[in-house]
């Protein structure tokens, strides 16, 4: 990529990337078996629109955007920040294992704990954290070697997948509640998931730019990082928290949607280079887009029926994917 | 002392640092020399904190490494490693930017005057301003070592270690770089401190040489004054002639002709034979013949000694590539046919075949002629 080109892609993103921001929303509000046009939802929006339309904005479509929105850009940032630490373009919350820990946290809870499922987010957090730390100290010799990580983070994955499954073959009868949340997407959120994703998402989101300038030093490998004053083993360990916190957020809400986490930061890095004081933001927002884009896509195409965003997000993102990696290299 | 190296010692498996014991001079350029392995790059990654040492104590500048803050340290002494498969799709001055690091808080990477002035500095000084917005990835080697080179160099530090920095040039570039490294050590003053695989290079453009053999320190000083004869096969094992006719050693090798390690299986037939008929058995054994076609025959030596009072003793000693290929000759044709038809011979009174499976470790030394260049 030519720098000059780069740089006008820069540009370019910081301007479009709000307007694209709310055009997805508008998207996402007007789009469904109920059609509402653009000139409506500002009329519904300043309490001038009919009452079937302002119910519809108001309790369904615009908490699930919000949902949507702010679930979105914590696994792309999760994503990002795995990927940069991991120095391994696989990295992914979905793939190493880190959203399985929030995963399975929260099946415990959902099926077992059910009078406590208010603290989903929590618990989905402290079970990505427990996972990362797990795969951080199975990883651990002298020294986390990135490679390790990622081998160890597939096996804890697989280990995580295997329990949850186990759990809810044992208790059948009680994951009536587990399944809609498994599938991965956001039918039905609303504004009580927004509340209790808000607080995670705010913080987590907000300690994402303060994480920029370590994740491009940490991507020069450890021992340049530490000439150049990084303490690497602390700050990789506080990035990989921050990414759990991230994913464990949007795992308590939305479960477990994959690809958002590793199309976006790719996507974001083959356009606007590597360079995460980029890449985080434009990853939060692509995130953002994407997840919102999905969703009002997989129940409005297919109306009446509703497919899970996760699923329409596997069907077109992987061959997305796939076609990025013919097209560049990602891997040097 | 910009240096002072005090009992170090390191334990990795094998492998064994101990007793080192060094200063390192400020404002001059060190370099370590040593055989694979012999630990030059573990005592830099010391040097540079990286690799923590199981004992001993380096002092900075008088202070041990503790006493400094990480930035700080990183202020004091910058390490350019070996490795650069890891720097991103960043261009050339991106990188260079990120030398400035320890000097920003951890958080911010807005450049300040100073950030900036720093990075042009670095840039023009190892002469890549031209190509200061091309991708890292885009350059040549050599054009990559050199932005590394510079990011190290915006770190402004005093000490500069550097790995190996010429493996993977041409020469040309090899030069180019050595001459920077002793202007800017010229000119700033910066102490510099490199493992170099390349003896001459190291003679050629430093103060202060280390030599290292098996984890220790074997030798230091001024290259004129460390670098000998005696230096060379101890150190790298090496015969070699050292020319001190220029302004820095000369090393000139001498080609040893040694050989790859072989094995080969010697079979010696021992006969204690009645006083005086040892000539007999020996005439015996001329008939028999024909074992220097086998495949894998190497050579034979059939000796005699008359030196005891009760008997004489012939030895029959044949050297073969294999044992397979002894084993051959005993199940041909020509052995049979010399074997057969024939009584043991009463002079002989006892008969003692021995099998040795030997390794040849070194051929005969030719004689070394000093070669004029």
């Amino acid at each position: 990529m030519n720098v000059k080109t780069r740089n006008k892609r820069r540009r370019w993103m910081a301007f479009a990337a709000i307007p694209l921001l709310l055009a997805a929303m508008l998207y996402g509000v007007g789009s469904g078996s109920v059609q509402i046009s653009v000139v409506e939802i500002w009329r519904v929006l300043f309490g001038e629109g009919e009452a079937v339309h302002e119910t519809i904005i108001w309790n369904i479509r615009l908490p699930r955007v919000l949902v949507g929105l702010l679930t979105g850009a914590c696994l792309a940032a999760s994503g990002a920040l795995l990927q940069g630490v991991m120095r391994n373009p696989l990295a992914d919350p979905g793939i190493v294992g880190v959203s399985a820990g929030g995963g399975l946290a929260a099946v415990i809870a959902l099926v077992l704990f059910p009078q406590f499922s208010y603290m989903l987010p929590g618990f989905a957090f402290i079970g990505a954290l427990v996972a990362s730390l797990v795969i951080y100290v199975l990883a651990w010799d002298g020294g986390s070697s990135p490679v390790k990580i990622v081998l160890a983070g597939i096996a804890v994955n697989a280990l995580l997948g295997g329990i949850m499954n186990g759990i809810m073959v044992l208790n059948s009868d009680r994951i009536q509640s587990v399944i809609p949340w498994l599938a991965g997407g956001l039918s039905g959120r609303s504004w009580p998931h927004l509340e209790f994703l808000l607080p995670y998402a705010i913080v987590g989101l907000g300690l994402v730019p303060f994480a920029a300038k370590t994740s491009n030093l940490l991507m020069l490998g450890d021992q340049s990082a530490q000439s150049l004053g990084q303490h690497v083993e602390r700050q990789r360990f506080l990035i990989i928290a921050l990414a759990s916190l991230l994913a464990g957020a949007a795992v308590s809400v939305a479960g477990l949607i994959g690809f958002v986490g590793l199309i976006v930061p790719h996507a974001v890095r083959l356009a606007l280079g590597e360079d995460y004081r980029y890449l985080l933001p434009f990853s939060m927002v692509g995130g953002a887009i994407l997840l919102v884009v999905a969703d009002t896509a997989a129940r409005s195409w297919f109306d009446p029926l509703e497919l899970p965003a996760g699923v329409l997000l596997a069907c077109i993102g992987a061959p997305f994917f796939l076609m990025l990696l013919k097209k560049r290299r990602l891997i040097r | 002392m910009a240096l002072d190296i005090r009992d170090l010692s390191y334990k990795l498996e094998r492998f064994e640092l101990s007793s080192i014991n060094e200063t390192i001079p400020t404002g001059q350029i060190t370099a370590i020399v040593g055989r694979n392995g012999s630990g030059k790059s573990t005592l830099l990654r010391m040097i540079s904190r990286i690799t923590k040492p199981d004992n001993g104590l380096i002092l900075y500048e008088g202070q041990p490494g503790k006493a400094y803050s990480r930035n700080q340290f990183a202020r004091m002494v910058s390490m350019l490693g070996q490795d650069k498969g890891q720097i991103p799709d960043i261009t050339v001055r991106e990188l260079v930017a990120l030398g400035r690091a320890p000097h920003q808080s951890s958080f911010r990477s807005r450049l300040t005057s100073n950030d900036e002035q720093a990075i042009k500095w670095a840039i023009s000084t190892v002469g890549i301003a031209h190509n200061e917005d091309r991708m890292f990835h885009t350059l040549s080697g050599g054009e990559q070592q050199k932005a590394r080179i510079a990011m190290a160099l915006a770190q402004e530090s005093r000490i500069l270690l550097l790995d190996e920095p010429t493996t993977y040039l041409d020469m040309s570039h090899q030069l180019e770089l050595m001459e920077m490294l002793r202007r800017l050590n010229q000119k700033l003053g910066l102490t510099i401190v490199m493992v170099l695989h390349d003896l001459q290079q190291a003679a050629a453009f430093s103060d202060h040489i280390i030599a290292m053999e098996s984890g220790r320190i074997v030798a230091s000083g001024a290259p004129k004054s460390v670098i000998d004869q005696h230096f060379m096969l101890n150190v790298f094992g090496v015969i070699a002639k050292i020319d001190l006719q220029g302004e820095y050693p000369v090393i000139v090798p001498i080609p040893q002709h040694f050989k790859e390690e072989t094995s080969m299986v010697i079979v010696t037939n021992v006969s204690q034979i009645t006083k005086g008929n040892g000539e007999k058995l020996i005439e015996r054994f001329n008939k028999v013949g024909k074992v220097e076609g086998m495949k894998g025959f190497l050579g034979l030596e059939v000796m005699m000694t008359e030196n005891t009072k009760d008997y004489d003793e012939v030895t029959v000693s044949t050297r073969w590539e294999s044992k397979e290929d002894f084993q051959a000759w005993t199940r041909s044709e020509a052995f049979r046919e010399s074997h057969s038809h024939r009584e043991i011979p009463d002079y002989i009174i006892s008969n003692k075949i021995a099998f040795y499976d030997v390794k040849v470790v070194r051929q005969p030394l030719q004689q070394a002629e000093p070669q004029s260049v």
